[in-house]
């Protein structure tokens, strides 16, 4: 089905079209159904449905001065744009926009590694450069840092980052908006930008200080509608000489309240990398008889899944622990986990995991040297990129909703108990059960994980996903618990959980777009931010 | 020089090949660049046409990605054929589409499925001016 931009006709948009290619030459401009079809999201549980939201067309400038006259072109024609870096961001949207008729601004022509600082670790990126770009400048050159990167590492630095994706390595790289320093911004009116000390001419540590002076709008870029980000910078971890694991489990279900006030401290005290929960019962849920009791109503006592526990002769938690750094840094950081672990939860245990300098054989990045069985993804925990997580992907893939909860033990156990009885009425897979553990993606926070498959010639099945989706973030949102990251059909859905004093936040932010965007050119409605154009049709 | 006319040759020719693994790419026309079979599906070890580099892979497209096609479809031209699973398909022809190259054929074969996953022949062939020229 052809779509055409709002408020225009086949004519109006022709005219558009035709300005475009006048900027980026015919071979960069696309539009009609088949050229379309790579910008639609091929995980939408709406998909082929009157709710699919598509893009009318496409333009991939080669450089900024083009991205700034496109940006014009689509001004002066009122026809929103929707910046894509490398457009991979499946289970959140992939590269689709949030308004029938947009045109994908895509980005992959601006792929340069502008520089890779080894003495000082940082990168300057442009957005069209993917992970597996970035890895592969810094190995060809044989540069001594490490880049933290999703898993899988098609999606760009830039494109990841701006919706606020994660890694696996140490807490202040795996956070990757936490992580840059610096940007440059093409603006609604087609000027250009620059934050913090970029501001200055003639600074030499736009990649080292990310404020400059007076207020830092970066922010608003994250999730944001008001610019399309060109460069962006991002801190690197220097290379670490040696790599080293550990597992430490538990044996009680309450046991997870002290274990996860440790794994803090160690986290927060930059002691350890990612750290991996697991419940060692999990396997235990191919028994009817105990996926019943995980997944009953109100959730099981404590004393039943000791029971349980106990009765399999297995733990009830576990964390895999990840140390970076000099050897005997990561030898000594590991005996202290251990002591003060095992020092204060009875009957704890340890074990010793592989470890080894760096950087890693392929043998040791596949992970089949861990003396036991993990949940740590070996490339992505050492900044490989891969594409190997593509193996979970099931049907048609998947849609995502990520609740944030607070890092806390029984914070865990209400978040399984409520998400988990609100998910009963619906035919899927039991996400959230007595036995789930926390994501610890971001680096002062957990998260859990809802992301039913969707399946393209099953309409009945997605539709059913797409009404679950909708029911876990209002639920989610009664208890406190907020999305990190949506696909556009459910930004309203989640931005409107975020309504402390009557949605002052999204009004603060819609009075800003009003400002500087009032014709919504920059991605309307990304974030839940709607200018005044189409704020009224967007939310009736 | 990848032209109109070899897209469709190359589109047309999967059908007339059949379902099966057997001489899958044994007809196939001059200008396939290169084959890749995915030995979770039994018969990918033993197929093979000698005219041709094959790559083999269990899935995971990372090495071949890094090891070929990265650097491969920057340049203009390079026609792939492959019988993969369907996930890998997704993942190449999402990577093929980046560089401005399409899916100009494909076909379920009639194979068990792996871990649930159909068994497809493709061909991965330039489109944009940019790689065909």
């Amino acid at each position: 089905m052809s779509v055409l931009p709002p408020d225009h006709d086949e004519a109006a948009f022709a005219a558009y079209v035709a300005d475009l290619r006048g900027v980026v030459g015919d071979d960069w401009v696309w539009s009609g159904d088949n050229d379309m079809f790579p910008y639609r999201d091929s995980f939408s549980p709406v998909w082929n449905t009157p709710e699919e939201i598509q893009a009318s067309s496409a333009v991939a400038p080669a450089d900024v001065d083009q991205v700034q006259e496109v940006v014009r072109v689509a001004g002066r024609h009122r026809v929103p744009l929707h910046p894509i870096s490398t457009g991979k961001n499946f289970g959140y949207g992939g590269p689709s926009p949030n308004v029938p008729g947009s045109t994908v601004l895509d980005l992959k022509r601006l792929d340069r590694v502008i520089e890779v600082n080894e003495a000082r670790n940082y990168c300057l990126v442009e957005p069209g450069v993917s992970y597996f770009d970035l890895y592969q400048h810094i190995q060809q050159r044989g540069l001594k840092v490490m880049i933290d990167c999703p898993d899988p590492g098609w999606g760009s630095p830039v494109g990841n980052a701006l919706d606020r994706g994660v890694g696996y390595t140490m807490p202040h790289f795996r956070d990757h908006f936490g992580a840059h320093c610096g940007m440059e911004v093409v603006l609604p009116d087609g000027e250009l930008m620059r934050t913090g000390m970029g501001a200055m001419p003639g600074s030499g540590s736009w990649q080292e200080y990310p404020y400059g002076f007076g207020p830092d709008p970066a922010g608003l870029f994250a999730q944001g509608n008001f610019g399309v980000v060109t460069k962006m910078g991002f801190r690197l971890m220097p290379q670490p000489d040696y790599y080293r694991t550990g597992l430490i489990r538990v044996p009680r279900r309450r046991d997870l309240i002290k274990l996860v006030q440790h794994a803090n401290y160690l986290s927060d005290a930059g002691m350890v990398s990612e750290i991996r929960y697991a419940s060692p019962l999990s396997p235990l849920q191919r028994q009817p008889e105990f996926a019943a009791l995980v997944t009953k109503m109100g959730g099981p006592s404590d004393a039943e899944m000791d029971a349980a526990a106990a009765a399999a002769g297995l733990h009830s938690w576990a964390i895999d622990l990840q140390f970076l750094g000099p050897e005997a840094a990561t030898a000594a950081q590991w005996e202290y986990a251990k002591d003060r672990i095992l020092s204060d939860i009875p009957r704890a245990e340890a074990l010793d995991g592989d470890h080894f300098a760096l950087p890693a054989t392929e043998e040791q990045l596949e992970n089949r040297t861990q003396p036991y069985p993990t949940a740590i993804r070996r490339k992505g925990a050492l900044g490989v990129p891969s594409l190997g997580i593509w193996e979970i992907v099931r049907d048609d893939g998947h849609v995502g909703f990520f609740p944030v909860l607070p890092r806390d033990g029984e914070a865990v156990f209400e978040m399984q108990r409520v998400l988990g009885d609100a998910s009963r009425e619906y035919p899927l897979p039991p996400y959230f059960s007595a036995i789930t553990a926390p994501l610890f993606w971001h680096s002062f926070t957990f998260q859990m994980v809802f992301a039913p498959s969707v399946r393209h010639a099953d309409p009945e099945h997605n539709a059913m996903v797409h009404r679950a989706m909708k029911h876990m973030v209002a639920v989610a949102a009664e208890h406190g618990w907020g999305d990190y990251r949506a696909a556009p059909i459910y930004q309203d859905d989640v931005s409107a959980s975020y309504s402390f004093n009557n949605h002052q936040l999204r009004r603060f932010l819609e009075a800003m777009k009003d400002a500087v965007d009032p014709d919504g050119i920059i991605a309307p409605g990304r974030g839940g931010v709607w200018p005044r154009r189409f704020r009224d049709r967007s939310r009736t | 020089m990848t032209t109109r006319r070899d897209m469709l040759k190359w589109g047309a020719v999967l059908p007339a090949l059949g379902t099966g693994w057997h001489g899958a790419f044994a007809a196939a026309p001059q200008g396939l660049d290169a084959l890749v079979l995915d030995t979770r599906y039994p018969g990918a070890l033993d197929l093979a046409d000698a005219s041709m580099p094959v790559w083999r892979f269990a899935g995971d497209v990372t090495p071949l990605w890094t090891g070929h096609l990265s650097a491969r479809w920057k340049e203009p031209g390079h026609v792939l054929g492959g019988i993969t699973g369907s996930d890998a398909l997704f993942v190449l022809e999402t990577l093929a589409e980046h560089r401005g190259r399409r899916v100009v054929s494909r076909l379920a074969l009639d194979l068990p499925r792996v871990n649930g996953v159909q068994a497809y022949r493709w061909i991965i062939a330039p489109h944009h001016p940019s790689v065909t020229a």
